[in-house]
């Protein structure tokens, strides 16, 4: 067999002390972040801001341009439908612990439409073998009752 | 006159998948040692500042810089941590040199990976935690919650079924190599062609642990885990420390020993946005063009005798080697399949066998990569030996899921010919 399939991988075989980190934290949605997921919680479709000096729309909004570095006012944010296309996926297999998922996941990188930024999310599809890039696909949102006003309102993105 | 900045020193412990023998202050003395018999130095007297390159989450400590002084020799000395790979050390301690404040200075890096139960959360604790890392999913838990086991059986959190829902962030390395592919028309065998390359030169290189004989074919059945990327085409993880020595060029004339110019390097860095970030390694290019402007390099083609990139993941190589200007688009497969990447070839790439065949040591890897670079220039690299090498190049990146580069310019020489 090939040597390195022998090696030893498990440290907990080994004399030792155990140690963990219990470390719990919370990040501020900020400004741009609560805006956003306010939206989220009442619409069906997505906010986008714009940088007016460069032109680039922002997804997620972001209150401020990295490329200028000038602060996105107000009035050039936008509503955009929460959809687009696929630009890459790939099936993942793993958890991370590096076991096997009950069930491979396909995750996309999605450009959103009418900006110039891009989500990572899951692709809900039947057929894994197929080619999803260039794919339109529309984000399938949680029932409006049940959104909390997070990322994971998002459920996943549907091969249109 | 300009102070010129040289290695005078490396040491190293060997590269392992774990090492249970020691501790991870056991293994850095052992390193450090070396470095310092290397140089003939006694870091006690002779080093005027120490860094190390870590960071917190990997070691497993809050501040982990507190932890670094006994086993370094910088007990009441300047000591401080940079916050990122090797290279990036190497850069602070050249200028640190360059102030005229100090003369000579010790960068440590290593990986004690093998101590951290909980590398793939790791990872995905880098990712945004509001938009980006939510996707792989979370553990949902009660607010505050204080220990997170019973505390009758103290056994880790690894292991419960419940915790193991998340996907693993290797994720992002399926997205980029299939932007790498589509983008440069190359193919998962020439990726596979890497993995095989490096894991045979590092059958040459006593330190590497992952040396194996494969053919394209082995690497191309090994599993999808991330399509398109394969089980082979990943490095394992591996534990080691490495430790420079850098010092103003008149202390190696004073000890007498040979020195190895540090004669440029780069580092840069990426939005850590995936929505708005590159997936062309924009950070390596940038962190040469520094590198070579530094250096006086005008035209990179040429200019090196040995190179050693990042190949955490098999595209990652072909990938580098294109962003480092070295190559077009699409090009780097082809250098590969007309073996001009080999040892005897125009530009001997990862001939210690790079991450894929030596381990990926996070932190350490640029390090790694000095070291072969350092090892080669002195002729000290016994049968994988490049025939006379003047000038190399060492590059790194974090790896997944940073955006951020670094590279080094070594050569025999205080300038680098153009």
């Amino acid at each position: 067999m090939m040597t390195f399939f022998e090696k030893q991988t498990n440290p907990l075989d080994q004399a030792h002390h155990m140690g963990n980190l219990m470390v719990d934290n919370m990040y501020t949605s900020g400004t741009a972040g609560k805006k956003f997921f306010t939206h989220l919680k009442e619409n069906d479709t997505f906010l986008a801001s714009r940088c007016k000096k460069c032109g680039t729309t922002f997804f997620p909004p972001r209150l401020y341009c990295e490329d200028c570095f000038i602060e996105i006012p107000e009035e050039d944010w936008k509503e955009v439908p929460a959809q687009g296309t696929v630009r890459l996926f790939t099936i993942a297999t793993l958890n991370t612990f590096g076991e096997k998922l009950d069930e491979p996941k396909v995750i996309g990188m999605i450009d959103i439409e009418g900006t110039d930024g891009a989500m990572l999310g899951y692709i809900e599809t039947d057929e894994t073998n197929k080619d999803l890039i260039g794919s339109k696909v529309k984000a399938v949102l949680r029932e409006k009752k049940d959104r909390e006003g997070t990322v994971k309102d998002i459920r996943y993105f549907q091969v249109l | 006159m300009t102070r010129k900045v040289c290695v005078i020193g490396v040491g190293n412990t060997d590269f392992n998948s774990m090492t249970p023998d020691v501790s991870w202050k056991e293994f850095m003395y052992e390193a450090c040692k070396k470095a310092y018999v290397d140089a003939g130095i006694n870091p006690r007297e002779d080093v005027d500042s120490f860094i190390t390159c870590a960071e917190d989450y990997w070691e497993g400590f809050s501040i982990f810089d507190e932890f670094v002084p006994d086993q370094i020799g910088a007990v009441l000395r300047p000591c401080c941590t940079v916050c990122g790979d090797g290279i990036q050390g190497l850069a602070s301690a050249y200028m640190q040199i360059m102030t005229g404040l100090v003369d000579t200075v010790a960068v440590e890096s290593h990986s004690k990976i093998s101590d951290a139960l909980s590398y793939g959360d790791v990872v995905l604790h880098a990712m945004d935690p509001i938009y980006e890392k939510p996707v792989a999913g979370q553990v949902e838990r009660e607010r505050f919650s204080g220990p997170s086991y019973p505390e009758k059986s103290p056994k880790p959190l690894v292991g419960k079924t419940d915790e193991k829902g998340r996907v693993h962030p290797y994720y992002i390395a399926g997205l980029e190599m299939q932007h790498y592919l589509r983008s440069t028309k190359t193919t998962e065998e020439q990726c596979a062609s890497v993995v095989v390359k490096n894991k045979r030169n590092a059958y040459d290189n006593p330190m590497a642990d992952y040396e194996c004989s494969l053919i394209e074919d082995d690497v191309m059945q090994s599993e999808y885990l991330f399509k398109p990327v394969k089980e082979l085409d990943i490095s394992p993880l591996v534990d080691g420390a490495i430790c420079f020595v850098l010092a103003e060029e008149g202390v190696a004339k004073n000890l007498g020993v040979e020195p190895i110019y540090l004669n440029g390097f780069g580092y840069s860095s990426e939005t850590p946005w995936f929505s708005s970030r590159g997936m062309d390694a924009g950070y390596a290019t940038m962190a040469s063009k520094m590198a070579y402007k530094m250096a006086g390099i005008k035209d990179p083609k040429g200019a090196f005798d040995i190179i050693e990139v990042d190949d955490r993941f098999s595209y990652k190589e072909l990938q580098h080697i294109e962003a480092l200007g070295l190559a077009k688009p699409g090009e780097a497969a082809k250098m590969l399949e007309n073996g001009e990447l080999e040892k005897d070839g125009k530009l001997p790439t990862n001939i210690s066998g790079g991450s894929l065949g030596i381990g990926n040591c996070l932190e350490a890897t640029g390090l790694q990569r000095s070291l072969e670079i350092v090892t080669q220039l002195r002729g000290f690299a016994g049968k994988r030996q490049v025939k006379n090498p003047e000038v190399g190049l060492a590059q790194s990146w974090r790896g997944i899921p940073s955006g951020t580069g670094a590279a080094a310019i070594f050569s025999r020489y205080p300038e680098v010919k153009a």
